[in-house]
């Protein structure tokens, strides 16, 4: 008897443990997890510029991806939270090309046709601690010559020859990104509020 | 025996066919588009020669497949792009309504250029009622053969399930994701919605990084259909099916029953997807039109007419035992 009660209650816990734990495995398995990685996700070309906006006007029918020439349209699949199925662009694995496709597909106004130079998907900024032509005078170029907005966004400095820094034109397209060849992307594509700090060092606020 | 069998085939006979053929080319379409785009990217890249040995097949067969057709295939090859839940078709944007409810519910706003994208499909549904199910809907595809794969397992003895639920589930499973979207801020049906899901996930295995969340709560619907209840998750559960339901309430082309040569033979209830009841003139707005009752119909009892209600019950029909039976126990007059 004694035994019987305790099987009995040792396969209630089990039950009990059970019941609690397989709904959980599974919302972690369908549920979304949080973003991980800040700065990796770039939003498209024309796009709402607030992102929940965006995540209300989206209805995921990845269109923008399915015309996309160069394939750098991305979809956000359990990382995105309430933005699960909207794309994303991530400029270290693919810039975004500017050929305006993805805004003539979008059936809802969640990517509005817009000429270039008014795109805003963030600004590239440089960390001059790591590019190589600031930090040993290297030669490297590779960021300015991919620019497809060439002298309005980025430029070599008058006597710094291949020391890059970013001009108030760029739209954020991550081309740049994409060809850098140092391993640690001393450029990366971040909005444009928050555009300022490790791009010159923390010292000096110069754009 | 009172139809003669020289008569010519009744035509909507052939609408099933029809029909499968029209299930068929949806899925193939969606499962090829991906394929065409990655290929497209290919091209507009001119890096054949970077290519890894599968990547190249890929090229290969597809340049085999549209080069009669193309010439530029970067550019030409857009006529045809996206899934049913969103896509262009030569030109002319088309939507799922469900996916403008969607936004409508997201966003608390009307944006009337996308809500002109689903147009077309309120108003064929208006007409021809849930149409979209029965013939274009790429989950309906699988669900279908899903169905015939659980009738070959009951056929080898397996006991599956035979749950019946209220129909009415699906406008709850509508309005509380309607309500859900307006709190969460994100349009959930695209979460919940197989047709979207099939589409989206199709393209995602292969022209992004692999299957997502979407392909594991499909996969969950199938087993529903399989281990719970037949068709269960398009009977009792599809928010899509809902929608197309109401709109296509007072469709103008709907199926009836003619008494007069029905010989109560239940082909056309066993054979109903939907678990509606044809043999007795139960349709209703659940009747997305697949005419797969009228194809399997010996009599050629089911027809096609343009009307906006349906018949109520007839009784039992004229060819059938039961009403032979109640002519000689004389309860009923007899057939003008």
């Amino acid at each position: 008897m004694m035994r019987r009660a305790l099987l009995k209650q040792a396969t209630l816990v089990a039950a009990t443990g059970f019941a609690a734990t397989l709904p959980f495995g599974f919302a972690r398995l369908m549920l979304p997890l949080t973003e991980a990685a800040p700065y990796r996700h770039v939003t498209l070309p024309g796009a709402l510029s607030d992102a929940d906006d965006f995540a209300r006007a989206c209805i995921g029918c990845g269109l923008c991806g399915e015309v996309c020439p160069p394939r750098c349209i991305r979809f956000h699949a359990r990382d995105g939270g309430a933005h699960a199925n909207t794309p994303y662009i991530n400029p270290e694995i693919k810039g975004c090309i500017l050929c305006g496709l993805c805004m003539e597909v979008c059936p809802t106004d969640a990517l509005s046709v817009t000429p270039i130079p008014k795109i805003d998907m963030g600004t590239a900024q440089i960390d001059r601690a790591a590019c190589y032509p600031w930090v040993d005078q290297g030669v490297c170029g590779a960021c300015v010559s991919i620019c497809p907005l060439g002298e309005q966004a980025i430029h070599f400095e008058l006597w710094n020859q291949y020391r890059p820094s970013v001009l108030a034109g760029c739209v954020g397209c991550g081309l740049c990104v994409e060809v850098c060849p140092e391993p640690s992307l001393p450029i990366r594509v971040v909005p444009r509020s928050e555009g300022t700090i490790i791009r010159h060092g923390a010292r000096t606020g110069r754009r | 025996m009172s139809v003669s069998r020289a008569a010519p085939v009744y035509w909507a006979r052939h609408l099933n066919k029809l029909r499968w053929a029209s299930l068929s080319l949806v899925f193939a379409m969606l499962v090829l588009l991906p394929f065409l785009h990655v290929y497209q990217s290919y091209v507009a890249a001119h890096a054949y020669d970077l290519l890894q040995p599968g990547e190249k097949w890929l090229y290969d067969s597809m340049e085999t497949l549209t080069s009669p057709f193309v010439s530029d295939p970067a550019r030409q090859l857009d006529s045809v792009k996206g899934t049913t839940w969103s896509g262009t078709l030569f030109g002319l944007k088309l939507s799922d309504p469900l996916a403008v409810l969607g936004q409508v519910a997201a966003g608390l706003r009307i944006h009337w250029p996308f809500v002109v994208t689903a147009l077309i499909p309120i108003l064929v549904t208006a007409a021809l009622g849930r149409v979209f199910c029965g013939w274009i809907c790429p989950a309906s595809f699988i669900y279908e053969l899903n169905e015939t794969l659980s009738g070959w397992l009951r056929k080898s003895g397996l006991t599956l399930g035979e749950r019946q639920f209220d129909r009415r589930g699906k406008y709850l499973v509508l309005a509380a994701g309607f309500v859900l979207s307006v709190f969460s801020g994100s349009i959930l049906y695209a979460a919940i919605y197989p047709p979207a899901l099939v589409g989206r996930e199709l393209y995602y295995v292969v022209a992004q990084a692999g299957f997502g969340s979407g392909a594991v709560f499909f996969l969950g619907t199938l087993l529903f259909d399989i281990l719970v209840a037949r068709r269960g998750f398009c009977r009792y559960l599809c928010a899509g099916g809902a929608l197309y339901s109401l709109l296509g309430r007072y469709r103008a082309v709907r199926i009836q029953r003619d008494v007069a040569t029905c010989n109560d033979c239940q082909k056309c209830d066993v054979v109903c997807e939907f678990g509606l009841t044809p043999m007795a003139d139960g349709f209703g707005q659940e009747c997305n039109n697949c005419t797969a009752c009228i194809a399997v119909c010996p009599e050629d009892a089911l027809r096609l007419r343009i009307a906006v209600h349906d018949i109520p019950f007839q009784g039992p029909g004229h060819q059938g035992h039961t009403w032979r039976h109640q002519q000689q126990a004389g309860q009923q007059e007899p057939p003008v």
